[in-house]
């Protein structure tokens, strides 16, 4: 059977064994453990420097009792971060583009942001169905349109990282195959179409970083609005 | 699209979750340290001077 474009997309096995496993156990691999000493070597210091870093700046503008999240999101930015920049090198499986990841890891985090706010501060989390300052007569259209909106959120936060993440891959795919067809008959067309392969590369490298902070940035919003 | 393909759906799922809890979260925490630890058990005497005044 010929291969299609989206067949990079399937999981893959050998012999029954599902290698998307293998692909998932990487991010563990890549952050070494710590030790305690007072000294390690520079790649422990450079990553536990990128640790704090992220983590003093993610959870600066969250109140003292929701701090309890920043090694929920801390470790998930980790985990997409490194599984969506592997993804990257040739031959690899990116798991991330699988809806069943993305979604599996939306839903539930998505959920409990809701039900924290709804549990320990029920007034204030329905009273965010209402923002300030609207006109009396538009309440109960508002009301219908901002209840939507936060059912929409954890599908958009599972299609967006999906949708980036596949369409980047698919577009690489696409750009290579015309650029090793058009190398016979048309090389200088050819050496064009490479560039414009260069220039996604490097575009797929940014979106890869941005859509892992953007899961992340976006659960850290839901969560200070809830708490 | 192959990613609609619902067989490996549950366990794509599911070992997402599990590789995240079980191995990630530790991994990260031994990044994050706590505080360091403060030594205030020790009573230093000190010894009261005065100023020589010449």
């Amino acid at each position: 059977m010929n291969l299609t474009f989206f067949d990079q997309f399937m999981s893959p096995q050998i012999l029954g064994i599902q290698l998307v496993v293998m692909s998932l156990l990487m991010p563990s691999i890549i952050f070494p453990t710590q030790n305690n000493r007072w000294l390690t070597n520079r790649f422990s210091t450079l990553q536990s420097w990128a640790i704090h870093t992220f983590t003093k700046q993610l959870m600066l503008p969250t109140n003292k009792k929701s701090r309890q999240w920043s090694i929920i999101l801390t470790s998930l930015m980790a985990m997409l971060l490194t599984t969506n920049l592997l993804g990257l090198l040739p031959y690899t499986f990116t798991p991330t583009t699988q809806l069943s990841m993305n979604m599996g890891l939306a839903i539930p985090m998505w959920l409990s942001t809701v039900l924290m706010g709804l549990r320990n501060q029920p007034t204030m989390s329905l009273g965010h169905m209402l923002p300030e300052g609207t006109p009396t007569p538009l309440t109960p259209t508002l009301i219908v349109i901002e209840t939507i909106s936060l059912f929409i959120r954890p599908l958009a936060l599972g299609v967006r990282l999906t949708a980036n993440l596949t369409a980047g891959h698919l577009l690489i795919q696409l750009t290579s195959t015309a650029t090793i067809a058009l190398l016979p008959t048309m090389p200088t067309l050819s050496l064009l179409t490479m560039t414009i392969l260069l220039l996604l590369t490097a575009l797929e490298l940014a979106v890869a970083m941005i859509q892992a902070y953007v899961f992340v940035l976006l659960l850290n919003l839901y969560l200070q609005e809830n708490t | 699209m192959p990613q609609l393909n619902p067989n490996p759906w549950f366990l794509i799922l599911s070992s997402a979750w599990l590789i995240y809890t079980l191995l990630l979260q530790p991994n990260i925490m031994s990044y994050m340290s706590m505080n360091k630890p403060t030594n205030k058990n020790k009573i230093t005497n000190t010894n009261p001077w005065t100023w020589p005044w010449t």
